[in-house]
């Protein structure tokens, strides 16, 4: 004898009853089953040739909402016709209308069908009564359905299925496919069954009870099927972005770096002016720069602080330099900003901490008047390191960025001149991504200009890097729509892997 | 940033050697150009923009034969003195006060010639000009008109010509009204009452600007002669915008010649190509690069980016720096120089001598407690922007909107404040996740800006951490042992709970939290109203605490 499962001997049991052969519902409703059940020992005994399964077509009918309606008030031109009635066989059309409490949008309808079934002439506006009719078989079905729900094509006479398809026509009832399982015993299942099946009840959860009384030993344990899909396992999860960003984190302090945070809401001075970018940069336009309404305007540090800068922009002050050559506003230095780099908080952290050595990083937020597309986002993240010290060079750059590249897996770092409005020199870093065979530009760096120091008393060169952490993500997790990144679409962070280089 | 595309052919004419695509492709980015497309017989690159020298096929190739070595030191342009004079009518100091001016004649200009004439027109333009506000070039055929010019305003309507472009004549009131660059750039003098005009001596108009030229002396292939005016708002942007345009014209084959530009008060000879000085210390280079040049080395150095410099005493050298090089600000942009001259390539990296231990910061350090904690919990991390908007954080939260901090620019209505609160985020990310599978539990750890009329920038930033909870048997008991579970294990003890109201959560079902006398936030049932206004059908649990005051209770 084959082994069966509970589930399958209670469904071979039952075919017996039905005298071997029942359509699944059937099955069900004897057993008690649950559908699933039935269907999976259905699989199982038509595999192990004890059943067959026949599958046959079958529509189902079902009113619609209008026909819903009509089955409970009457078809329009059943009410029409009674209200003619009731008027003495002979009235005009809006006479009628009127007493069948017919909205306008039907009059039509019923009218069409009076004449077509015979029930009423029209002339002139004038409808007269031929005869009062029985139901109809369209009425017939309609009250049926209302009563039953749902029924079967099949199930039905022909008058009643040609009735099917003129409430069709007029959408009063919807037809769906279905397909009607039934089982039968084959030879193989007859003589088991013959046999007799002694029905054992099987545990399929083994419970502390079944644990605590050894009952367990004499239980028969269900097998599972160890190759069945299960429900997904809903894990907890650090987002990907923040993992990478964990990951940088690291890196820099590893290598030494404090963190350092601040604030995302900066006037103009500490983002531009301070960074000796001229109050008419482009980059300051509102088209690339977010200002805020409210508040408008913030404070400028103390005095000495902000007439050394503003001297540095118009005439280079004592730092040197030729400046900018213009007026320096200080209303424009006061107008609020989404900070578009973290260096307008790298430069307030240094003008407080001006002995060396400074080792500064931070990863944060920043914010750039950008249209979101699949390239672009208007808040991002940047990296940033920073090193001042008494003796550091732009090789010391390169040398630090090398290493930073290295722990991030990237191996080969190509250094080229570049130009940035705070450093000088400057440059721009390429590395070798295996995984895409090519060179991507990832962080610029260089060294402060002494414009960009002098006004706040920094003595020292002071080294910086930067870049788009997005782009390091696009890169790492292989993904091509930026816009992913913050759409927190559950099932992409459930699924993403936390595991990557 | 600005392009130029060098074609080979063309190129090599003005490097005056030979080049393939490959060579040009491989030693341009040394230059700090990137290298944006390479075709078969042309390379595109981007340049930075204080290179504005770079516009030109001219600019490129100079500072190329220097990094090659082909030809070192300060390229020399001669200028003729000439005697056609532009004369600067008092009026113009209403609207548009300084006009520089150049001759240059005997060039052959070829189609090429007026494509690479017009591109560094535009690069001047944006780059110095800040997009015609100060400064603005006009480039005419001489030989069209009759000196000498003056430059003069006009009512909006007194005269009329035919501008570049069109067949028919227009006042200049009408160019600013219906020509395409007149409507583009008309708020450069729209304001004024009197227009800049600059005129010939039978007052036939060369150009009204820094709008339009005339036709009359539109530059076509054959032009053999030049006249230029640049006109603006600042004397410097002006002057240097003539003498990259000249520079360049000079290196197509052209002879530079001045012209006398008379102020009612001055006269002004331009172009000025007198080489700026500048002295620069080779220690100072050595300890930025981390080199060990000497000062025949440095000079070298320097010679192959285009200057010229001579030791004036130990150790300190006199630099001489060509008029188109307009970026050279400080001694420290001489450094650069000697850098890019010496090449890049050769620089090798190294590492830092001092070392130091690394420190995260403290909020960091909480927020990732937090992380840690909420992910036991079988939570989900989200990262929402900080630019949100008033209908999900507050119409959709029954909440009445006060002091927000708002974008006076917003790139869309979506992201048009900065949020305060991280709750109504997570709301919005359990809309947009209603097709995934249920229970849904999403916390989020980020910062949230707040109005404070105190502080430097008017607002103030804390980190706050919040959670939701949803699923059909979520409610307060659940979330609540959440959030007790999270306090307990960032180390506080003896909070307390208590009732509260609140319009997004559910009379009763809400309560505060609080620690040593501050309330860190709010715990309870998201009210049904706000599940509806989000489309959402599963009961929700959430909270929202100040990790700032955890921070600050715990030091």
């Amino acid at each position: 004898m084959p082994e069966l499962r509970e589930n399958e001997q209670k469904t071979l049991l039952v075919l017996e009853k039905l005298k071997g052969r029942a359509p699944v519902g059937k099955i069900i409703e004897i057993s008690g089953l649950a559908h699933a059940a039935v269907m999976r020992a259905a699989l199982t005994l038509t595999e192990k040739k004890l059943t067959t399964t026949h599958e046959k077509k079958q529509i189902l009918i079902q009113l619609s909402e209008e026909g819903r309606s009509y089955a409970e008030i009457g078809l329009p031109e059943r009410r029409l016709l009674n209200s003619l009635v009731k008027l003495g066989g002979e009235a005009k059309v809006n006479a009628a209308v009127e007493e069948a409490g017919l909205e306008k949008k039907f009059m039509s309808v019923a009218l069409g069908w009076l004449s077509r079934k015979g029930w009423a002439t029209i002339e002139r506006g004038v409808l007269k009564c031929l005869k009062e009719p029985q139901l109809g078989e369209d009425e017939k079905l309609l009250r049926l359905l209302s009563e039953k729900g749902s029924l079967t094509v099949e199930s039905l006479n022909q008058k009643m299925q040609k009735a099917v398809i003129v409430l069709k026509g007029r959408q009063l009832v919807e037809t769906e496919e279905k397909t009607l399982r039934e089982l039968e015993l084959t030879g193989k299942g007859w003589s088991l069954v013959k046999k007799g099946i002694k029905l054992q009840e099987e545990v399929s959860q083994l419970t502390p009870e079944l644990i605590r009384t050894g009952n367990w030993r004499t239980a028969k344990l269900r097998k599972f099927n160890v190759k069945a899909p299960g429900p997904e396992a809903l894990l907890g999860k650090i987002h990907p972005a923040q993992q990478i960003i964990q990951r940088i984190r690291e890196i820099f302090l590893e290598m030494g770096f404090t963190e350092i945070r601040g604030s995302i809401v900066q006037t103009a001075f500490w983002n531009f002016d301070a960074l000796f970018q001229p109050q008419d940069h482009p980059a300051r336009d509102v088209v690339d720069t977010f200002y805020l309404a409210h508040p408008e305007k913030g404070k400028l540090p103390e005095k000495d602080v902000v007439e050394a800068v503003a001297a540095t922009h118009e005439n280079g002050w004592k730092t040197g330099s030729r400046g900018w050559e213009y007026t320096w506003s200080p209303e424009e230095a006061k107008r609020l900003v989404l900070r578009t780099h973290t260096t307008a908080e790298t430069i307030r952290y240094l003008s407080e901490h001006k002995e060396p050595p400074v080792k500064v990083f931070s990863v944060d937020r920043v914010y750039r008047n950008e249209k979101l597309d699949y390239k672009h986002l208007a808040e991002f993240h940047q990296i940033e390191g920073i090193i001042m010290d008494k003796k550091v060079t732009l090789q010391d750059l390169m040398g630090t960025l090398t290493e930073f590249y290295h722990k991030l897996g990237l191996e080969k770092v190509q250094f080229w001149p570049s130009y940035f409005p705070y450093t000088e020199p400057s440059m721009q870093s390429t590395v070798y991504v295996p995984e895409l065979k090519t060179w991507v530009e990832l962080c610029g760096m260089g060294i402060f200009r002494p414009e960009v120091l002098a006004p706040f008393g920094v003595k020292h060169p002071v080294l910086a890097w930067g870049g788009g952490l997005e782009r390091l993500i696009l890169l790492k997790l292989g993904i091509e729509d930026i816009r992913l990144l913050y759409k927190n679409d559950l099932g992409w962070i459930r699924r993403t892997p936390v595991c990557q280089r | 940033m600005p392009t130029i595309t060098l074609d080979r052919d063309r190129f090599s004419a003005f490097v005056g050697r030979d080049l393939s695509v490959e060579e040009m492709a491989k030693w341009l980015p040394w230059l700090g150009t990137d290298t944006e497309e390479v075709g078969s017989d042309y390379v595109k690159i981007e340049y930075n923009p204080n290179r504005v020298d770079f516009c030109s096929y001219g600019g490129v190739a100079r500072a190329f034969r220097g990094l090659m070595g082909w030809e070192t030191g300060m390229p020399n342009f001669e200028v003729k003195q000439g005697n056609i004079e532009l004369t600067v009518d008092k009026s113009v100091a209403d609207v548009r006060p300084y006009v520089v001016s150049a001759v240059v004649r005997g060039l052959n200009i070829d189609y090429e010639a007026i494509r690479e004439l017009m591109e560094m027109q535009e690069a001047l333009h944006w780059m110095v000009g800040r997009d015609r506000k100060k400064a603005s070039i006009g480039v005419h055929n001489l030989d069209a008109v009759e000196p000498p010019f003056s430059y003069v305003t006009c009512a909006p309507n007194e005269i009329r010509f035919v501008p570049l472009d069109k067949t028919e004549e227009m006042t200049p009131q009408e160019i600013l009204e219906k020509h395409e660059k007149g409507m583009a750039y008309k708020s450069e003098v729209d304001w004024a009452s009197r227009y800049p005009l600059i005129v010939d001596r039978n007052g036939d108009v060369l150009s009204f600007p820094p709008i339009i030229n005339g036709e009359l002396t539109r530059v076509v292939e054959d032009t053999r002669n030049l006249f230029i005016d640049v006109t603006g708002t600042e004397m410097n942007a002006i002057q240097r915008s003539l003498n990259v345009l000249v520079t360049a014209l000079a290196d197509m084959g052209g002879t530079i010649e001045s012209v006398p530009v008379k102020y009612s008060d001055h006269i002004l000879v331009t172009p000025d190509l007198t080489p700026q000085k500048m002295k620069m210390r080779v220690d100072y280079a050595n300890e930025m690069l981390g080199l060990k040049l000497s000062e025949s080395k440095t000079v070298e150095a320097l010679q192959k980016s285009r200057l010229d410099a001579k030791r004036v005493e130990k150790g300190v050298l006199d630099v001489t720096i060509p008029a188109y090089r307009i970026d050279i600000l400080h001694e420290i942009d001489l450094v650069e120089e000697v850098a890019i001259g010496y090449g890049y390539f050769r620089l090798k990296p190294t590492k830092p001598a001092t070392v130091t231990t690394g420190k995260q910061h403290r909020v960091n350090e909480v927020a990732n407690a937090v992380r840690q904690i909420m992910v036991g919990l079988g939570f989900v991390e989200a990262l929402n922007f900080i630019l949100a908007n008033e209908v999900d954080h507050y119409q959709k939260m029954r909440r009445k909107a006060e002091n927000l901090v708002t974008l006076a620019n917003p790139v869309s209505a979506e992201y048009s404040i900065i949020r305060n609160d991280l709750l109504p985020s997570l709301m919005r990310n359990l809309a947009d996740n209603k097709h995934q599978v249920f229970p849904q539990q999403i916390f989020e750890v980020s910062d949230v800006i707040t109005f404070n009329e105190e502080s430097e920038s008017r607002t103030e930033q804390r980190i706050h951490a919040a959670a939701v909870s949803s699923h059909p048997t979520a409610n307060f008991t659940e979330i609540k042992s959440i959030l007790e579970a999270l306090l307990l294990n960032l180390g506080l003890k003896k909070w307390t709970v208590k009732e509260a109201e609140h319009p997004s959560f559910l009379q009763g079902r809400a309560a505060a939290v609080s620690f040593k006398g501050t309330e860190l936030g709010v715990v309870g049932e998201v009210h049904p109203e706000v599940l509806n206004n989000f489309e959402l059908e599963n009961p929700t649990g959430a909270f929202e605490i100040d990790l700032q005051k955890i921070i600050d209770a715990t030091k």
